[in-house]
């Protein structure tokens, strides 16, 4: 144990400094929670509307698969050949990046 | 240790403020180096994901240790913030000199400066840094740890180039107070070792603390000293 001959008088709270303390923590804390929740809550609308718009753009549409699309099967006609052809696949498809390495991304 | 050859001894920092210490040792500081890891990429994606993780673990240590000493050890916290915020014409004249730091490092002479309190002007300015940038820092890097995918991308962005920008500042801070408490070796002794300082020395460096804020300890019959 150490020893020493001197100390640090005791700290007196007032009783105004312990209300302002708590008062700003609590302040942070529920503006904090108020935005976080808000922004689930928006984000958990947004998807339920574009997904609604979804199935409604689906349910009009004539042709539901892309095979069975006009504009899909002229557009191979013309201009891509065919469904996985060099040109289709540099353009149509996408690469795999490994996201589980944290601030590997490089701008 | 022996203390006897040194006179009396003040209780600097108690317990809790070096165990506080201690937590931001084990939390800012692995934080604020694998954070310029992270702003500079210095190494293989590899090397910059474990930094992202150490630095992520730190974070986690930095934010509970800074959360427990204010909910535990408030009049601690309350002591610090009345510090960092009082200033007087002592100040100007303090930071007017340098705390006679740059004529002691460089001429190796020693020239008179206001009395200071348990903080001087430098700390006092580096504690007010700290504390809001602190906030910052922890409010910001959890957003940027949980909410990327939530939040607007506006937002997202000025919470990361405030999280680069506030960091850096106080990861170069952080050298700077590395170095000046290595510097007052009496200091770093304290706060590493038992908490305890010859009073000598601190009313050196502190002599309106040691005026104005200490007592001597209550000591119980048979001279056992009670605890502080």
């Amino acid at each position: 144990m150490a020893t020493y001959d001197y100390v640090e008088k005791a700290i007196k709270i007032t009783r105004r400094e312990f209300l302002g303390v708590v008062g700003v923590g609590a302040a942070i804390l529920w503006t904090g929670a108020y935005a976080a929740t808000d922004l689930v809550q928006d984000r958990t609308k947004y998807i339920k509307l574009r997904a609604a718009g979804l199935y409604r753009d689906d349910a009009k549409a004539a042709a539901r698969q892309s095979h069975n699309n006009a504009a899909v099967g002229e557009m191979y006609k013309k201009f891509a050949g065919k469904p996985l052809s060099p040109l289709a696949e540099e353009l149509f498809h996408t690469r795999y990046v490994d996201r589980s390495k944290l601030g590997g991304m490089r701008s | 240790m022996s203390h006897d050859s040194d006179g009396p001894r003040v209780l600097k920092h108690p317990l809790s403020s070096r165990l506080f210490h201690w937590g931001l040792i084990l939390g800012f500081l692995p934080a604020a180096l694998t954070g310029f890891v992270l702003w500079l990429k210095p190494g293989s994606d590899g090397f910059v994901n474990l930094a992202m993780r150490i630095h992520i673990g730190a974070a986690a240590i930095f934010t509970l240790s800074a959360v427990l000493y204010t909910l535990l050890c408030l009049d601690r916290v309350v002591a610090f913030v009345r510090r960092i915020f009082s200033y007087d014409d002592r100040d100007v004249g303090w930071l007017l000199v340098g705390g006679g730091y740059p004529q002691k490092m460089f001429l190796g002479r020693k020239i008179p400066v206001p009395p200071m309190g348990k903080l001087n002007s430098g700390q006092k300015m580096m504690g007010v840094a700290m504390l809001f940038g602190g906030i910052v820092l922890t409010a910001t890097g959890w957003i940027l740890y949980a909410f990327i995918p939530l939040a607007p991308k506006a937002f997202i962005y000025w919470a990361d180039q405030l999280h680069l920008v506030v960091g850096i500042v106080l990861g170069l801070s952080l050298f700077m107070h590395i170095f000046l408490g290595i510097y007052n070796w009496g200091e770093f002794k304290a706060m590493f070792g038992d908490g305890t300082q010859p009073l000598a020395e601190a009313e050196d460096h502190n002599p309106a603390w040691v005026a104005r804020e200490i007592e001597p300890v209550q000591k119980a019959a048979g001279g056992r000293q009670l605890p502080a």
